[in-house]
Parts: C-alpha cells; structure tokens; sequence
C-alpha cells in the first residue's frame, strides 16, 4: 500500500500531447490537420455544432433525422454518394446526433483524401433531398427509436430519466425524438434546419493521418475556402434549468422489462467546467472494472444487481450524473436504493484512499491510451473537444486535469452534486403480467 | 505488418509472437497484449452441461489460488489493464492487453487465472445467479433471442445447438466439481496457443513466454480430441416464438454453411458482403429502398464444423410479411444470377478494408492470428487474404450461393405473432409456433 501524498504510480504514464494545427478559414471554418504516416489511411471528421437541444419546435428528433438525410444527395451528387466514395473503396463512413453535435466521419485510404474534402464540402454547401427519400429515410429513423427504444428493454429510461430530470432546457427532449413529431416533420424543415445550422461558422473540420499538410491545406481552401458565410447570427439554446429544489421521484413500467431497474440523475456542470474532470473519475470510482464501487458493492457483494454502474454525461451546457443498477432476479428495489445511497455517503463522508484514486487514474489513462490507436479516434477525440468544450487542445490537457484530482476533490464535488434536492430517482420496473 | 513468428514450449505450448506498434510513435505509451486460446469450448459440453465452458471460463477471473475475486480486480485494474476470460463454441479465450510498462505484472495475473484458478463454490454461486438474471435480459431482446433460437434450429441435437450461456435450468444444475473437471481437461499446454504482440520483439516474447509458461506441466495422459459431427439437412420452415410483449419483430434467416478451413472460405465470405453492410443488397432493399427497418445484415459464421449463414432484420410487428418475403428473395437472388463486375469489386473492397482496419489495433491482430492458428491453418494466410479476396470470382459465389445459402432457408421470427401470425401461415406451408413462456432452448425441438 502507498501512502496517501507519495506520488502516484500512475504519473509513470504520461502521454505525449498530439501534434496539431489548427486554422480558421475566412469564412469560419475551423480545421484541425494531425499528420502521421503510420498506416496509408486518414480519417476525417465533420462536426457541426447542432445537435438533439437544437431540434426545431414541435420537431423532436429533428436533428437526428437530418443527418440521415446528409447522405441523400447534394445538387451535383445522387444519394449514397459518401457511402459509394467509401465503402467501394474498402473505407467506412457513419455519423452520430448527440445533444450538442452532429459529427460525420469518414477513413479512406490516403490517396482518396482530396475526394472527401470535395465531398464534405459538396454536403455542406447543398443538399438536395427529395420528396420519396425524404418519406422512405423517416421510415428508417422511426426504425431507428423503435430499435434503440421499444425493442431494447431499458433504451426508453434514458430517455425518460432526460425527460424527468429536465424541466425547462431542450435536454428534456433527448436526441433521438419522438415518432410523431418526426411524421410532421417537412421537407422545407430540412431545407431552413440547413440553412440556419450548416455553414463553415458552424463546423470543425478534423483531418488525421496520412497526409501532407500544405496539400491537405491547399485542398481545404480549394473545396471549403469557397463556401460563402451566410449572413445573420446561428441561433443558439439560451435557456437555462433552474436549479432543482427538491427530489423528483418517478415510477414507470413497461411490458418488456425483465428486470426492475433504479436510476438516479443529479444535475451537473458543463464539460468545459473545472469539476468535469473530477466526475469523470468519480465516473471511474463507481463503475469502471470489476474493483469499481458500484460493481464491487451491488454486484459482486450484496448481489442485488446484474448491472451497477455511473455515468458523467457532461455536455456543452449543464449535464447528468446517473447511477443505474439493474436488479438481479427476486431482488428489492428499496435494497438496491439503500446499496447506492450507501456508495453516495460514503463518496461524501470518507476520503477515497490514494491506492483507489491512483487505480481510477490509472485505468483513465489506459482507455486513453487505447482510444489513441486508431486515427479516428485520435479525430474524434480533437472534434469533440473543439465543439463540446471550444478548445481541441483540452484533449492534450485532460490527462494532466485527471492527475491532479485530489481526494478532497472527489469528497467535495459529491457533496456539491450528490444532494437529495438535486436528485431525479426513476423506478423502471416490468409491468405487472396479465 | 511483419509475419507472426512462432516456437512450441516443451510442454506443447504453440507460442505466436508478433511486432506491431500500436499508437504512433509521437502518442507514447503503447501497448502489449496476449491471448490464450483453449481448445474445446462449447462444443466440449453437452446439451445438460449447456453454459459450463462459459461458467468455467468466467470463474477464472473470480479468485485464484493467490488472490480473491477482489484482489485479482483490484490488480488489473490497478495496472490500467484489461482481462477478459469467455467461451466461443470451439475454444476459449483468456485476453490481456497493458501498456507496455505495466505488461510484464499484468502477464503474471494472466498466467495466475489460467493456471491457478480457485473454482470455490461460493463464486460458482455467484456467477450463476448473475448468468441466470443476465439470460433474463437477453431473452427480453428480440434480436439477440432469435438468434439463439436460429442456432438451435439450425443444429438441431448437434454440439453448436445448444447456447452457449446454457438455460436457467442447466445453470441451476452445473457445479463447482464440474467446472473444476472441465479446466482439468481442456486447459492443458499441448491443448492451447499462446499469442503476445504489440510493443514487443518476438525474441522477448518467446522469453516471456518460457519464463512464465515454461513450467505448466503436460498431463501425462493425450489431451481429449472433439469429434467430427455433421449439422441435420437444411429444411425450409418457418420457427415463430410468439412474445407479445416484443417491442418489434427479429427475423433472421439462415443455413448451416460452411467451416474455416473449407476451400470456398473466401468465395463465402464475398458472398456474404454482397449481401451485408450499409450498401450490401440485404440493407439496400431493407432499409434504402423500402424504409422497412433501421438495417438489415448478414453474417457467415465459420467454425471447426460448418458454421451458421444468417441475414437478419428487426421490423414492425405490421411489417412482417412483407421483409420476411424481401430477405428470402434477396437471399435466393444470390444464387440465381451472376454477379455483376462492379458490384463485386466494390463488395470486395469492403471486406479488404474491414481487414485492414481490423489489424489496426493489437488486438485485432491477435484476433486475426487466433483465428488461424485455432483452426490449424498456415499463419501465412494473414498476408495471402486480401489476395484470396481478390481472386473470388462471380462464379464462385454464385457457386457458393448455390450450394450453401441461397435454398432452404430456415426463418425464425420473435415477435408478436398475433399480428403477423396469419400472415406467414398463409405464404409458407411448414410453420411451427411456439409460445414463449413454452421456449425451451435446451431441447432440440424447442419446446418445454
């Protein structure tokens, strides 16, 4: 055992920072190059900074909805365009909505890198999308809730625990959205939700691998250089959620629940705040690996759940922290809750040891380190961190921020967060049989 | 990336090494990792014995005869490391990966959990409980419920049939003598392989590996040799599990196929990205065309023995008819016509890519070498695949197509068949219906 005060082991891993540049084009665009020669393939990623909050009024799920249709055809390209320039060529491309971006990516084999400039490019400066795609591809996002929200079994609490949590701010409304207000949505909603979110002000471009920067650089000015700055402001979620005055506590059933789950969300800081690093190592604490709290305690020990974890879903504006335990057959609900209200107290009333901080710090590390592997991972991380926290060069930071988390941190951002007054409690359970 | 090298312990122990970095240089830390592949698997088990390779391979992390449950936790996760102990049909595999400073201590728990597990009751209690209430979560999911069912159709009595994870019922019989005899008997040096890459030279690998394996002790009897089985005939018919509380339809269809060393290896696989992926035909007349589903897929399992073909989608209870006929036509599609020079290129370009971007991590390529050394073949295949890829003809997936996939299909459905029920029974002759609280996946005819 070391002693608390001695340095940490884990300072042995220190990561060398990425190697950047970072430019903004006349009209706003920003571009982010990291070049490597380890593997003949670059990877590219488009963020814009729209995301679930930004939906539409009455158009839940909007943002979502629209990326799909950024694969359905610009005015010089048919649909499908990126995935023939992609997949055809043994590449891969996808994109993903989350509350505060839309990110679209891709990884080709180097030679093909001017082709995705072109392409991106192509994507942003129009879109063309008609009437039948428009009708069949909401088919395929409605497809999309009923898979990730009615045919798994616990994919409507996270929705639900947003909704509860939330009073005010768009956060309440997720991302995924919500079938009907799809049905209503229009094809002139798409051409206005493009015109207000997609222009080079709004985007992070993010180019990692093999390449050579002032070609790379000369090809963005050629493809993106040209893209106009539309006039007038890109509105933005102003709202803010009034601090939560007391404990909500909700109970919802559903016909597919196996098993009856106990989710709590506390409301939180931004990402770019100084407690996020904090919570993502209490995040670590509780529910990361066999030695977490949360597993070692509900799971492991006291058996109560199948499943025990935390998560720090920090966002551009204030997040959650949820607790979730999924319970083992024939186990309470009421013991469960006390198991996790123990593990909170004991957050907020005992100083985690140094052995156990070191641990979080170190597994913190690793998954960097593994994340790191890949040349998109490397753009997702600079693209996340541009748009979610407006600084890429958080990502070379972040390390540093999680060393220098103390104990007394960890003590004190859970009493700070970990109230009552401040908690949404979700009691999901099976519905009763018929 | 430079071929595998290899050497053969003493005690029988086939050690594989292979050099790669696995972050760019400038990104610093990187990282080692090592697998253990074990003969035998699920198909060592029988259908009373269902989820005792899986049982046995998750107590090994669970205490050894050193260190507890916690403390084997406590030290993996101390070293930022991850360990991982699960069962495939034909060999577990036991997994470390580490940064390259913290590898050596992180191996010597990897060796401590093959080689010295406790087996103590009380964590046999334990997973078993945590493996009966997870079985509960699985089966809530139509997907991941109907293929379990897709396999026990297709195998019928035979060794893949059974699943993997076992049943609440097998789960509640198996013991701590039992696992306890499996490990004696499938865990051995001449029954295993040994890979370690990464941010290590062959030459410290090999050392690596005799330091701490050299001594694993040879049993002196022969290590048991699973026999050769054959999967029933394919036979069209229609297998419904009828779960009302199903939030939307799984289908998948399928047919017992082909195993990994077969020489139509690479015209299958072709064939199967014809059908799969996002631009595959499967999604294409799924999800582009007729925004039936949120995707459609299909997979080519290979194994020792013949592995299962499946395509598979998830749709609205209303909708069942309708893609059921679509993923049957799309499939028989493939035998049926040639296909097309672009459509082939393109298609092969998806799986080269794939390929690549596999061995991209450590892992992956440990992965990839694992594959080929549990199934016996020459690891210069790694370097001939995308050459083998490339030299598939039209013919010879229509060839494939014609022999393996493209007639016969069985069809399982987990839904609501209230809704769709009629429908199918009108458009297909065989159809059994079984009601989910009846589901037995433990019998062959999958009926309690």
């Amino acid at each position: 055992m070391s002693l608390s005060g001695t340095a940490p082991a884990s300072a042995a891993i220190s990561l060398a920072p990425i190697d950047f540049s970072d430019r903004t084009l006349a009209n706003g665009l920003r571009a982010i190059l990291v070049e490597d020669h380890r593997t003949p393939t670059v990877a590219i990623n488009v963020g814009y900074r729209v995301g679930g909050k930004d939906d539409p009024p009455g158009r839940s799920g909007f943002a979502h909805l629209f990326e799909h249709l950024m694969f359905k055809g610009t005015s010089d390209t048919a649909p499908e365009t990126i995935d023939r320039l992609t997949e055809d060529i043994g590449g891969f491309n996808n994109a993903f909505t989350a509350e505060d971006i839309t990110n679209y990516y891709e990884v080709v084999p180097s030679n093909y890198l001017e082709t995705l400039l072109w392409a991106e490019a192509d994507r942003l400066s129009s879109l063309t999308v008609n009437e039948p795609n428009f009708v069949t591809e909401r088919e395929v996002v409605i497809g999309e809730y009923d898979q990730r929200i009615l045919a798994e079994p616990y994919g409507m609490l996270d929705e639900l625990s947003n909704r509860e949590a939330y009073t005010v701010h768009p956060y309440r409304r997720g991302v995924i959205g919500d079938p009907e207000n799809l049905r209503a949505a229009t094809l002139e909603d798409v051409r206005q939700f493009h015109r207000t979110y997609y222009r080079p002000d709004n985007a992070v471009l993010v180019v990692v691998g093999d390449f050579d920067s002032a070609q790379a650089d000369a090809w963005i000015d050629t493809y993106f250089g040209v893209i106009l700055k539309p006039a007038g402001v890109i509105p933005r979620v102003t709202v803010v959620e009034p601090p939560q005055t007391g404990e909500r506590m909700l109970t919802y059933s559903a016909a597919n629940v196996p098993l009856p789950a106990v989710d709590y969300a506390y409301h939180v800081p931004a990402a770019s705040a100084p407690d996020a690093a904090v919570l993502d190592v209490i995040e670590t604490l509780l529910g990361a690996g066999k030695s977490s709290r949360l597993y070692v305690s509900l799971v492991y020990g006291k058996q109560l759940a199948t499943v025990a974890y935390a998560s720090a879903d920090l966002r551009e504006q204030p997040g959650l922290f949820g607790f979730r335990a999924i319970l083992s057959k024939g186990k309470s609900i009421s013991d469960t809750r006390t198991a996790l209200d123990l593990e909170i107290a004991r957050l907020q009333n005992e100083a985690v040891t140094a052995v156990e901080l070191d641990r979080a710090k170190t597994q913190i590390a690793s998954s960097f380190i593994r994340s790191r592997q890949t040349y998109n991972g490397i753009a997702l991380a600079l693209v996340r961190a541009a748009v979610e926290r407006g600084d890429p060069g958080a990502v070379n930071g972040d390390l540093a921020r999680y060393q220098a988390v103390s104990a007394a941190d960890v003590q004190r951002v859970a009493r700070t967060y970990f109230t009552l007054p401040n908690r949404t409690v979700i009691e999901y359970l099976p519905a009763a049989s018929a | 990336m430079p071929a595998p090298a290899e050497r053969i312990l003493d005690n029988g122990l086939r050690v594989i090494a292979f050099q790669q970095r696995s972050a760019p240089k400038a990104l610093g830390v990187p990282l080692i990792a090592a697998q253990l592949i074990v003969r035998g698997g699920g198909s060592a088990e029988s259908d009373a014995e269902a989820g005792l390779s899986a049982l046995t391979a998750s107590l090994l992390t669970q205490g050894t005869t050193k260190r507890s449950a916690l403390e084997v936790a406590q030290s993996v996760d101390a070293l930022g490391a991850r360990l991982d102990a699960s069962s495939g049909f034909d060999a577990a595999v036991v997994s470390i990966n580490a940064t390259t400073p913290e590898f050596p201590q992180a191996f010597a728990i990897f060796d401590e959990v093959i080689r010295h597990p406790a087996f103590t009751p009380a964590e046999v209690e334990r997973v078993r409980t945590k493996s009966i209430s997870d079985l509960g979560l699985t089966y809530s999911n139509p997907s991941a419920l109907a293929r379990l069912v897709a396999n026990r159709v297709a195998y019928a009595a035979a060794p893949y049939g059974h699943p993997l994870a076992g049943t609440a019922e097998t789960l509640a019989s198996l013991t701590c003598a039992e696992a306890t005899h499996f490990h004696e008997r499938w865990y051995r040096p001449d029954n295993a392989v040994l890979i370690v890459g990464g941010d290590i030279t062959p030459d410290d690998a090999f050392a690596l590996a005799q330091r701490v394996f050299g001594n694993w002790k040879k049993p002196s009897t022969p290590a048991a040799v699973l026999q050769p089985f054959s999967a029933p005939p394919s036979r069209a018919h229609v297998v419904i599990v009828d779960k009302p509380d199903a939030g939307r339809t799984a289908i998948v269809a399928g047919r017992v196929a082909i195993a990994r060393n077969s020489p139509e290896y690479y015209a299958g696989t072709v064939a199967t990205a014809v059908l799969a992926g996002y631009s595959g035909r499967l999604n294409q007349e799924i999800r582009v065309k007729r925004g039936l589903s949120y995707g459609a897929g299909a997979q080519l399992a290979t194994r020792r023995e013949p592995g299962l073909f499946i395509a598979s989608t998830l749709v609205d209870h209303t909708k069942v008819a309708e893609a059921t006929k679509v993923v049957l036509d799309t499939i028989a599609g493939l035998g049926q016509t040639p296909v097309e020079a672009k459509e082939l290129t393109t298609r092969k370009a998806t799986i080269t890519g794939a390929f690549y971007r596999g061995i991209e991590t450590i892992d992956g390529i440990a992965a990839a070498v694992g594959e080929l050394a549990l199934y016996d073949m020459p690891l210069g295949e790694l370097e001939r695949y995308v050459a083998g890829i490339q030299a598939v003809r039209a013919t010879d997936v229509e060839h494939f197509a014609k022999a393996h996939v493209a007639s016969d299909a069985f069809v399982v459905l987990v839904g609501d068949a209230g809704v769709f029920g009629e429908a199918i029974r009108t458009a297909y002759p065989a159809v059994q219906i079984v009601p989910f609280a009846q589901l037995d996946l433990n019998r062959a005819n999958l009926m309690r």
